[in-house]
């Protein structure tokens, strides 16, 4: 009988390269998990949030942090966050519904985005390229996180501060997705 | 074009995909009397006013939200941005 | 001897030498000199030649307003024509050739067409080249090719990479001279974030070009130190060599920025990015452009618009002319004489057309009030000119002034149109601006400096405060209001010589009037018939002028007779900018299946889905032609197991307390039923009745469902559920997420493939035909635990599943069924053999659901329940959807086995013509079936089901066949489903 272990494949094979003082790194090992709000239910979502990390349901465009600051709670949809996490173990969801019960409904969105870190002196500038959002401080503060597309794809972008961005997109793009950030940052260094 | 999304500000309208006439939120009663008009007209008459006009647009590439936005088909103004669930639900939608 | 006409002073610094090329001929100027500079500097008069005469002509201007000195730049697949050498930056090494000759510059071959001008005059081409009727393929259009166009392409691919980008600002400035920099000063001062964008290198407009003071400095002086204060601002992006091209709406503007146009390479770095900017404010200090006036062979070479010979004068140390005459209408063309005067170059006269008092001396030069200019004299180069009273005056160049337009463009972008104001002759912004958008200075009809200043600073001011920046009261910089008389003369009607407007274009007075006379009045015909404004320079020195002779002409007065409408670019924009990244594999975003890599290694043949690259076929080695691998992937699939990735199908899933409610209604067939632990097949229509879509929705517990879509309408049809969720039926309790990309899902199909997966899927879970029989679903665990799904649906006809592992699996899945496989012969198959596979047993598929058949049409009329509101059910009843002789799906064979059958081929009865009144249907789909041997096809056809055994053409006129075809069913393998429930 063959050996059949299945390992797992990173979307970006663990990209990393370092432009002068900037850095573009792929993020892996993370669990996405995505909380939607049942109708109704918000405030019992609110309060097992509460309870089981010690924060609420983020407005979109805002994230949350939990207080032990293992989870991140991004805002993206007014009924719907993603929570993201270390990743441990083969069921990211079970980690969530364990905690949060039935008080929300919830779908691994672990394995369909590809994570990339933008970060350094070169990152704003090069974001300028593609993304139409204005990301000064006064429009993006740190902890903002925002859905829009970059390049014809649909990209997650979430600001850790000034000079440091996560930018997530589809897995199956992965490789458009870092031809396009990687030629934003080679263009304006 | 700039749609203002009510939660969460201006983006650019390549964000947005174009539906139709907010009007396509009033379905008819598929068990009315009247049921086979009723959608013959829901589907395919249309005012065409040279002027102020409520569109539905969804957020594609943003947080999947269906918008109605008023908007002025000859000066591009956009006067109004709800969220399209509160315009259904204040139009007696419901399940 | 180097730069004959380089004089002292102006503010290019001398320490930087560089070397350019003109024809060939070697040049030296210095950085700072556009390439326009460095020629007069050189005393190279002449630059190119008329597009339609091919007349000498020399350097106009010292804009981006220049309708001559268009010339080639580099060389190769970097070759640029109708470049400005107005505005192009002269750097060590440049290359420029002089374009529209044939042979030399000097001696230009074409220029026979000056002679025949009497026969090329406007509209000349709607009135020949007609007969005889063969001369038109063999003599006229190649001729016409040959000498039609301004400059050529390289006929390369454009080796320079663009890029482009997105910036936000609270107000965008727009133009760099006094206005535009007081407007940035205030603006940027008060704390607003300011882009301040020039077409220029060096900030500053008229300021650089004029010997006007502000405050107590030079003008050049004020600009260089505002600039630099600017430059210190973090709120303020400065953008030098950047033209706001378009105001767009809400506050959106294009802009260009050249990057490294300047410079010899652009060493791998885009060479220039377009910017989308979005402004809350947006002020335009775009300046004024100066008009000249239509006389007698005002085209020649040395004759120049008065503003730009100053500008050379004083910003660059160049002049065109060492014995210059002014001919002007208005106060301002006498600064050119005070200037030049002054910088020891004789002038030799000053014309002007109004009948008033000398507003100065100027030592040595004749003095005629109420004077006009008739003709000039010098072909290749002005020597003289002649006066209407008679005289003769040597000159070797002519300044000439006919008053200042400002540049309202970007005003009337948005369809709005300016007004004219007689005091200064010139038309102004009109009412109506894009929102957002004010003017200031010149280019709002304040064309003294004090006034353009002190216009500005409020513009910048209020922008400010509107964004919410509160400013303490600024004062203006201070300067004096230089005299600006105009007088409205636009052209010297004792004239004998065609006199230009259109210098670009080479349109006259005479085919502006001519035009006038055969009845094209309009301004918007007048444009298009004399093809004047319709130049690359968009007849910036033109307009105005053609609007006022044509005018004149009609008796109306020039707001009566209006302007056409201003469009954007302002200026040209390479295609190369607008494409951006968007070129070859760039073109568009590339999606690639969890076992694309595994597939790659297996030298597979991709092909595009939409997105996706897919494995079309898997070819072995030894297999020459396409339908051999195809062929034994069938066969072999059906004989044993084959495996395909099909993860490209859409994946929505699916929860909430009411999710079977809510799929009973997005589908035509009932799901509210549906058990847990088991998949449907799911038809969904549009609402007009037509079928949408189809796949199959599994259940994996009371408020959880996965449901499955074709891949082309994975995105649309996630669109419209989200629709009917949110504007149809908002009190449902249903939430949607894709779940394409988290699953790898793959097709393992065939009679071994329940053995196969018995290897895979860990020894818990019971795979038998009665613990998991056909339609069941559920989630499992593979290879020791990993996480999986597993549906047990068919597209095959064979006994077949679907399994899905989470998408980082989705490699090392492929490999192990393949390597597991290996005891059964796995084979590995592609869309081909998929297509095939799905066509003998009949399922539709995207070339049945094409949107304009409805489940009646596709034989699943039944399907449409009516025992419930669904989308599209009630307009599907619609009679002319239900008619007795409406289309069914149905196979056909060829009655000649050996025959092949083509797609699209149109049914016919036999005798009957092949009409559209005898077309009874259409042929949908067609394989080759290696399982039958011969070519299987699927189509509609009237009555089809009532029909089986019955002969037809298949009629394909685009490819000229006509093929006997069987009506038969279209389930050409195991029609009882015995394979499925195996």
């Amino acid at each position: 009988m063959p050996d059949l272990t299945l390992t797992a494949s990173p979307p970006l094979d663990g990209y990393h390269k370092q432009f002068g003082d900037t850095a573009l790194t792929e993020i892996g090992d993370q669990a996405l998990v995505s909380i939607a709000v049942p109708l109704g239910g918000a405030d019992a979502l609110d309060s097992a949030m509460t309870g089981a990390y010690g924060t609420t349901f983020p407005a979109p465009g805002s994230t949350a942090l939990s207080k032990d600051g293992s989870v991140r709670f991004l805002g993206l949809q007014p009924d719907q966050c993603f929570a993201l996490f270390e990743l441990a173990g083969n069921d990211p969801v079970e980690a969530i519904a364990n905690v949060l019960g039935d008080t929300g409904y919830y779908t691994d969105q672990s394995d369909s985005w590809a994570m990339l870190r933008l970060s350094g002196p070169l990152a704003v500038s090069a974001l300028e390229r593609i993304c139409p959002l204005g990301l000064a401080p006064a429009a993006f503060p740190q902890g903002s996180v925002a859905r829009t597309a970059m390049e014809h794809l649909g990209v997650i972008i979430l600001c850790e501060n000034e000079d440091s961005y996560v930018l997530m997109s589809a897995r199956s793009s992965a490789p458009s997705f870092l031809h396009a950030v990687e030629t934003s940052v080679e263009n304006v260094s | 074009m700039i749609i203002n999304h009510p939660l969460l500000g201006p983006r650019d309208a390549a964000e947005f995909v174009y539906l139709g006439d907010a009007s396509l939120i009033d379905r008819p009663d598929w068990q009315s009397d009247t049921a086979a008009d009723d959608f013959y007209e829901y589907q395919y008459l249309r005012d065409n006013p040279a002027g102020e006009t409520r569109e539905l647009w969804f957020h594609e590439q943003g947080d999947r939200s269906w918008l109605v936005v008023t908007r002025n088909t000859l000066t591009h103004e956009i006067t109004k941005v709800e969220l399209a669930r509160d315009v259904a639900l204040a139009a007696g939608r419901d399940r | 001897m180097s730069q004959p006409y380089r004089i002292v002073g102006g503010l290019v610094g001398r320490e930087n030498l560089v070397s350019f090329r003109f024809n060939g001929k070697r040049f030296q100027g210095y950085r700072g000199d556009t390439l326009a500079a460095a020629l007069i500097a050189n005393g190279q008069r002449l630059v190119g030649r008329s597009f339609k005469y091919h007349r000498p002509r020399g350097i106009f201007s010292a804009g981006s307003e220049e309708p001559n000195a268009m010339v080639q730049l580099r060389h190769g697949a970097h070759l640029e024509p109708n470049t400005r050498a107005t505005v192009t930056e002269l750097y060590n090494g440049l290359e420029a050739t002089s374009q529209n000759h044939r042979g030399s510059l000097e001696f230009d071959l074409m220029a026979v067409n000056d002679l025949l001008s009497p026969f090329l005059s406007a509209g000349f081409y709607y009135k020949t080249f007609m007969w005889p009727k063969s001369f038109w393929e063999k003599v006229y259009e190649p001729a016409i090719r040959a000498s039609a166009g301004l400059g050529r392409l390289s006929g390369e691919e454009d080796p320079d990479s663009y890029d482009k980008g997105f910036l936000h600002c609270d107000v965008l400035v727009i133009g760099s001279g006094p206005a535009g920099l007081a407007a940035a000063l205030a603006a940027g001062r008060a704390g607003a974030r300011v882009i301040l964008a020039d077409e220029d290198f060096l900030l500053g407009g008229r300021l650089n070009a004029e010997t006007l003071a502000v405050e107590d400095m030079s003008g050049a002086g004020w600009a260089a130190q505002t600039a630099q204060e600017l430059a210190g601002l973090p709120n303020v992006r400065m953008m030098p060599r950047t033209t706001v091209y378009g105001a767009y709406d809400h506050g959106i503007y294009g802009a260009l920025e050249r990057r490294t146009d300047h410079l010899a390479t652009s060493a791998g770095k885009p060479r220039q990015v377009l910017w989308r900017i979005y402004s809350k404010r947006a002020i335009l200090c775009a300046g004024a452009t100066e008009r000249p006036i239509a006389f007698g062979n005002n085209d020649r070479p040395g004759v120049m618009l008065a503003g730009s010979v100053r500008a050379y004068v004083n910003r660059w140390g160049a002049t065109p002319g060492r014995r210059v005459a002014v001919f002007t209408s208005n106060d301002d063309g006498w600064r050119t004489a005070q200037d030049l005067s002054a910088k020891g170059i004789e002038i030799t006269a000053v014309i002007d057309s109004r009948d008033k008092p000398a507003l100065a001396s100027v030592p040595g030069a004749a003095i005629v009030m109420g004077g006009r200019v008739i003709d000039v004299a010098g072909r290749k180069g002005v020597t003289a000119i002649k006066l209407a009273k008679g005289q003769t005056i040597e000159t070797d160049c002519l300044a000439v002034s006919g008053g200042w337009n400002p540049n309202v463009h970007l005003t009337c972008h948005q369809r709005s149109f300016p007004k004219w104001r007689d005091d200064i002759a010139a038309f102004i912004p009109g009412d109506e601006m894009p929102v957002g958008l004010t003017v200031a200075g010149a280019a709002n009809g304040a064309l003294s400096l004090g006034a353009a200043l002190i216009q500005g600073t409020e513009a910048g001011h209020i922008a400010a405060t509107d964004t919410g920046h509160t400013a303490t009261s600024i004062t203006p910089p201070w300067a004096e209001d230089e005299p600006r008389d105009t007088a409205a003369f636009w052209h010297v009607g004792e004239s004998k010589a065609r006199a230009w407007l259109d210098l670009q274009n080479d349109v006259t007075v005479k085919d502006v009037r001519q035009a006038g006379e055969e009845g094209f009045r309009s301004v918007e015909h007048l444009k298009r018939y004399t093809t004047l404004g319709m130049a690359t320079d968009q007849g910036k020195t033109a307009n105005v002028g053609a609007l006022a002779i044509m005018a004149e002409a009609t008796g109306k007065s020039i707001p009566e007779t209006g302007t056409t409408i201003f469009r954007p670019p302002y200026t040209p924009v390479a295609i190369g900018a607008f494409a951006g990244r968007s070129r070859g594999k760039a073109f568009r975003p590339t999606r690639l299946t969890p076992s694309h890599k595994w597939a790659e290694e297996q030298k597979a043949v991709f092909v595009d889905a939409g997105m996706w690259l897919r494995a079309q076929w898997f070819p072995r080695a030894g297999e020459t032609h396409w339908r051999q691998s195809v062929d034994r992937e069938v066969l072999q699939t059906r004989a044993s197991v084959g495996v395909c990735d099909v993860t490209t199908l859409g994946k929505i899933d699916v929860q909430g307390r009411d999710a079977a409610e809510f799929l009973n209604r997005v589908y035509a067939n009932g799901f509210a039923k549906l058990p847990v632990g088991k998949v449907r097949y799911g038809l969904m229509l549009r609402e007009d009745g037509m079928a949408m879509d189809d796949g199959t929705t599994a259940r994996l517990s009371e408020t959880h469902f996965v449901m499955t879509t074709t891949t082309a309408n994975a995105v649309g049809v996630f669109r419209h559920m989200e629709f009917c969720r949110q504007c149809l039926w908002p009190g449902m309790d249903v939430h949607l997420i894709s779940v394409t990309e988290q699953w790898a899902q793959i097709a393992v199909a065939g009679p071994n493939s329940r053995a196969l997966l018995q290897k895979i899927v860990d020894d818990s879970h019971d795979l038998s035909n009665e613990a998991f029989p056909f339609m069941a679903c559920g989630e499992v665990t593979l290879c020791g635990g990993v996480p999986g799904r597993l549906f047990r649906i068919s597209f095959s006809g064979e006994l077949a599943y679907e399994v899905a592992v989470p998408a980082r699996y989705g490699d090392a899945l492929m490999r192990a069924l393949m390597k597991a496989g290996e005891a059964y012969d796995v084979v590995a198959y592609g869309t081909e053999a998929l297509g095939v596979m799905r066509v003998e047993k009949g399922h539709a598929a995207g070339n049945e659901l094409i949107g304009q058949t409805t489940a009646r049409d596709l034989g699943m009329g039944r399907m449409v329940s009516k025992k419930k509101d669904s989308i599209g059910s009630i307009l599907s009843e619609r009679d002319a959807l239900n008619r007795e002789d409406g289309l069914a799906l149905v196979g056909f064979v060829p009655v000649d086995r050996s025959e092949g059958l083509n797609s699209g081929a149109h049914f016919v009865s036999p005798g009957k013509e092949v009409t559209t009144e005898n077309d009874e249907g259409w042929m949908t789909s067609v394989a080759f079936s290696p399982s039958l041997g011969h070519s299987i096809g699927l189509g509609f056809i009237k009555r089809g089901a009532s029909r089986i055994g019955e002969t037809v053409i298949a009629a394909d006129p685009v490819r000229d066949r006509k093929v006997e075809v069987e009506i038969v069913s279209p389930h050409f393998i195991d029609p009882e489903g015995e394979r499925l429930r195996a």
